[in-house]
């Protein structure tokens, strides 16, 4: 398997407004020091809450959010390094498929000319060419030739992602970030939309970066699954061993807490792993393990000394009680 | 199977016409205006008159003679000859106002919005700078500096309109440029340049046309009151110059000001009408009643 | 027994650009006290339009309560006066929105907003009613309620702010508390949380609660009957047991079985092709035809009504015959 993406310690950090007229910036750290691999072919979920920064640290590996460090080797290029023309280039390599899809299709622009677009901006292909890789394209991703003149708010949610999907796969691209690509859309609809990028993975060799903050879509799509919590990566593993032996205490309790059709009001259901609170702020990340305060297993050692992702087994944690 | 589209193609365009076809007051402005306009355009045809010349006695009452249905001036003027004259003039300078605001307000307002940081800061300042000048004041600085002709005048009202249609601009592509489809345009390689012009302004476009048609009420306004402080351009007929003249004898004869203030009134309201109606049609939430 | 809350054929039109559209078509549900019944269904198929006929908040125009009956204890809700609506409404039930940032007021601190609620149903001080809103805060699990009833909506995190919100609807101790897809805006470990405190909220008030939601695990966690509602009808009623392990319905089976399950790996979901028909553009058959792998030539011309089959009530031609 060769390596398609390398990310190497990357960091996002934002400033926030001054405090007073002449008070400092501070910063709010949103990734800090994550690094992942992904081979050619395959899909990697990141999963978190609101605030883990899972949706930055993609962004950021594309360069749609500047990094304060770090690398991001993608076929053997730091594409953190290439300036502004060279990464203009690269983007039909890497593209990009969004949460919303009411708000990610231009409501001006007719769904034939938002697919051709990358074309244009790329200069691939002759007009021809190009319209007739916008028909290839809209049977691909399950549309109509007969709706390539229409507008965007004549689209269901559904279908608009499909808009988008063939957007995104109009300059062959090779990775392909997936930001929560489903959960504005009905599950009756989820389902169509996860079964196509499923296939369009094993048809054209894509791979994936996949952000979702539900655990049930990313083991459907991923092979391998990095969970996120207050911008840093605490556990990542294939996707078997993440879901059947979590060992990372946040990932049992995202496990347990994910409404599930095996838990029965009627049954009497007990929660196996309940926490209490809500993620603590980016803003002041606390010096210890950033999940010791909701911890049930938290000891001392936790709130004084930030874990590192270490190997045990197949799987990669942080945790200083794994297991 | 595929997902069934249960509309028609309709383009954005198009659907805002279809609004604007069913909102009766606009249609109303539409069809005052039209009439307006093409009585100063072609009003000389069928009505022959020189506005400037003295044809009769001073202040001859409005349907007393059948030449003059309107009447005449202090001097003796024909009114209804004015009026058509005075028109061209005065919708040119409403016009040519509201482009000069609209260029300099859409183009400062969206480099603010769009760049933000040191640019957004600087162009802002400049704004406020502009904003806090008393207008009619500051018109009346310039047109007295510089001569008082019709480009004097349309320019004096841009400089002093263009912030607030700034401060339009800018909100409304600072609003849109969070949007993800223009994230969406940067993914796929797209420069800035492009993205302000095909991505960003169109869709900024709805609140900016109306604000630009509001403009042009509010620049005829601007240049009665010029006129009407003897600020205007004497050589050239405006409603606004008529009124100004005729103003210190309304005790006597309320004609010479009254049909002219008429026809401004008139102008101004059907294009505040047009200016509604295109709000509204360019409005999604109101279609979809 | 008589159920609690109980809807007889209720039906809500709507006048839209499209002519009238019915947005409820003979819509019965009952729950009883101590009981969750789950309203599950995709979006516009009518799950919240129902909730706000029981509140009594339908926008009207362009909505109105058509026909049907909705008894609160034997009593009519669309026959009872305005004023009478505002006396039953947060104090016999009460509602717990979505979005708990925009159902509280900005510029009131959150105990103030609990209080007022208290003092709008029952003769008590706003010294007792802000004590009892302490109390209240404490009791649907915030920490430091003495200070946090002091915050503003804005200081306080979703989690908190929804828990804010059901310390509200349950201040009166209502019988019948609607919870309108209370998690969706939420994360996670946090939603479950917040169905947790429902559960125990539940345990200790013996309310009855009508969950709506389009999330059949959610379902699976809360509720003890299940009503599935496609394109303003309701086209499956049962416990949630009947209906998660015995589901009659073509649709009921398919929102159970496209679900990206956590015990599943790899295989194909199965889909529900196509979309939910917008309401204007109902048939005589049934709304659910176009998209179903067992439509035959008897769905395109009657509507399946809500009928035993064998196991449990279930509107589907199919079933009825026998050919699922």
């Amino acid at each position: 398997m060769t390596v398609l993406l390398d990310v190497q310690d990357l960091t996002v950090q934002f400033a926030l407004p001054r405090q007073g007229l002449f008070g400092p910036r501070p910063v709010l750290e949103a990734v800090r020091q994550v690094s992942f691999t992904l081979e050619q072919g395959r899909a990697l979920g990141i999963v978190g809450e609101s605030g883990s920064g899972k949706t930055t640290a993609a962004m950021a590996t594309i360069r749609l959010v500047e990094a304060a460090s770090g690398k991001v080797i993608f076929q053997g290029e730091d594409l953190l390094q290439l300036d502004a023309e060279a990464m203009r280039q690269r983007r039909r390599d890497v593209q990009l498929i969004f949460q919303d899809p009411y708000s990610s299709l231009n409501p001006r622009a007719r769904v034939a000319d938002i697919v051709r677009e990358p074309m244009d901006l790329m200069e691939i292909g002759t007009p021809e060419e190009r319209r007739a890789r916008v028909t290839e394209l809209f049977r691909l991703v399950g549309l109509r030739p007969d709706q390539l003149s229409l507008f965007p708010h004549q689209f269901s949610g559904g279908q608009r992602q499909r808009i988008s999907i063939a957007r995104a796969l109009t300059t062959n691209p090779k990775l392909l970030v997936c930001d929560e690509p489903v959960s504005a859309l009905d599950v009756a609809i989820q389902a169509q939309i996860l079964n196509l990028l499923a296939r369009l993975k094993t048809e054209l060799g894509l791979s994936y970066l996949f952000i979702s903050h539900d655990l049930g879509v990313v083991r459907h799509v991923c092979d391998d699954v990095a969970v996120m919590y207050l911008g840093k990566i605490v556990e990542m593993a294939p996707r078997e061993a993440l879901f059947d032996a979590p060992q990372h205490p946040y990932t049992q309790a995202l496990l347990s807490a994910a409404p599930s059709l095996a838990r029965r009001k009627s049954r009497g259901y007990v929660r196996p792993v309940k926490i209490s609170g809500d993620p603590p702020s980016p803003i002041n990340p606390p010096k210890g393990c950033a999940f010791a305060e909701r911890c049930p297993k938290a000891q001392e050692v936790c709130r004084r000394v930030q874990p590192v992702l270490e190997p045990r087994g197949p799987t990669q944690v942080a945790c200083h009680f794994p297991g | 199977m595929t997902e069934a589209v249960d509309f028609k193609p309709e383009s954005p365009a198009r659907e805002a016409w279809r609004m604007f076809r069913r909102n009766i007051p606009a249609l109303a402005g539409v069809v005052v205006l039209t009439i307006i306009v093409a009585a100063t355009l072609w009003g000389t045809f069928f009505y022959d008159g020189n506005p400037y010349r003295i044809v009769w006695a001073p202040h001859e009452a409005p349907g007393m003679t059948p030449d003059f249905p309107l009447g005449t001036d202090y001097l003796g003027r024909d009114i209804f000859a004015g009026l058509i004259a005075g028109g061209g003039p005065t919708l040119a300078v409403g016009a040519a106002a509201a482009a000069i605001t609209m260029v300099i307000g859409v183009s400062l307002g969206a480099l603010a919005g769009f760049y933000g940081g040191w640019i957004d800061n600087l162009l802002m300042r400049i704004t406020e700078f502009f904003q806090v000048l008393p207008t009619l004041l500051f018109a009346m600085v310039l047109v007295t500096l510089f001569s008082p002709t019709l480009t004097t005048i349309a320019l004096a009202i841009g400089i002093v309109s263009w912030p607030q249609t700034a401060r339009l601009t800018r909100a409304e592509v600072m609003k849109i440029k969070e949007l993800e489809y223009v994230t969406a345009a940067r993914a796929i390689g797209a420069r800035n340049r492009r993205i302000i012009w095909t991505v960003i302004l169109p869709n900024a476009a709805p609140p900016l046309i109306v604000s630009a048609t509001l403009t042009i009420g509010v620049a005829i306004l601007f240049e009665a009151g010029l006129s009407f402080l003897g600020l205007g351009d004497p050589n050239t007929m405006s409603w606004g110059l008529m009124i100004g003249t005729n103003r210190a004898y309304i005790l006597e004869a309320w004609w010479p000001v009254t049909f002219p203030g008429l026809a401004i009134f008139l102008t101004v309201f059907s294009v505040s009408l047009i200016g509604d109606g295109l709000n509204d049609a360019f409005n999604p939430k109101l279609r979809e009643r | 027994m008589s159920a609690l809350l109980e809807i007889q054929n209720l039906r809500v039109t709507f006048n839209t650009r499209h002519g009238p559209v019915t947005a409820l078509d003979s819509v019965s549900l009952q729950v009883n006290a101590g009981e969750t019944l789950g309203v599950v269904g995709e979006s516009g198929c009518g799950k919240s339009i129902t909730a706000l006929s029981v509140m009594g908040l339908i926008p009207s125009p362009p909505g109105r309560i058509a026909g049907g009956a909705i008894r609160l204890a034997g009593e009519d809700l669309t026959r009872v006066s305005e004023a009478r609506m505002r006396a039953l409404r947060g104090a016999e039930m009460a509602m717990i929105f979505q979005e708990p940032m925009t159902s509280l007021n900005p510029v009131f601190t959150v105990g103030d907003q609990i209080a007022e609620a208290i003092m709008l149903h029952q003769k008590v001080g706003h010294a007792q009613a802000f004590r009892d809103a302490v109390a209240l805060l404490d009791r649907v699990g915030i920490p430091s309620p003495e200070r946090r009833a002091r915050d503003y909506p804005h200081q306080l995190s979703g989690g908190m702010r929804q828990r804010v919100m059901i310390a509200m609807a349950v201040s009166c101790r209502p019988k019948v508390l609607i919870a309108d897809e209370p998690t969706t805006a939420l994360d996670v470990t946090v939603q479950a949380q917040i169905f947790d405190l429902l559960n125990e909220i539940q345990r200790d008030f013996g309310a009855a609660i009508i969950l709506i939601t389009h999330d059949m695990g959610a379902i699976s966690e809360m509720a003890d009957r299940v009503a599935v509602m496609y394109a303003g009808r309701v086209i499956e009623q049962a416990s949630a047991d009947d209906v998660l392990d015995h589901p009659q319905h073509p649709y009921t089976r398919g929102l159970i079985s496209c679900i990206p399950a956590l015990g599943k790996g790899d295989t194909e979901l199965r889909e529900i092709p196509g979309v939910v028909p917008p309401l204007h553009m109902l048939g005589a058959g049934c709304a659910f035809a176009e998209r179903c792998a067992h439509r035959f030539d008897r769905c395109d011309t009657e509507k399946p009504s809500l009928v035993d089959h064998g196991h449990h009530p279930a509107a589907c031609h199919a079933v009825e015959e026998g050919r699922i």
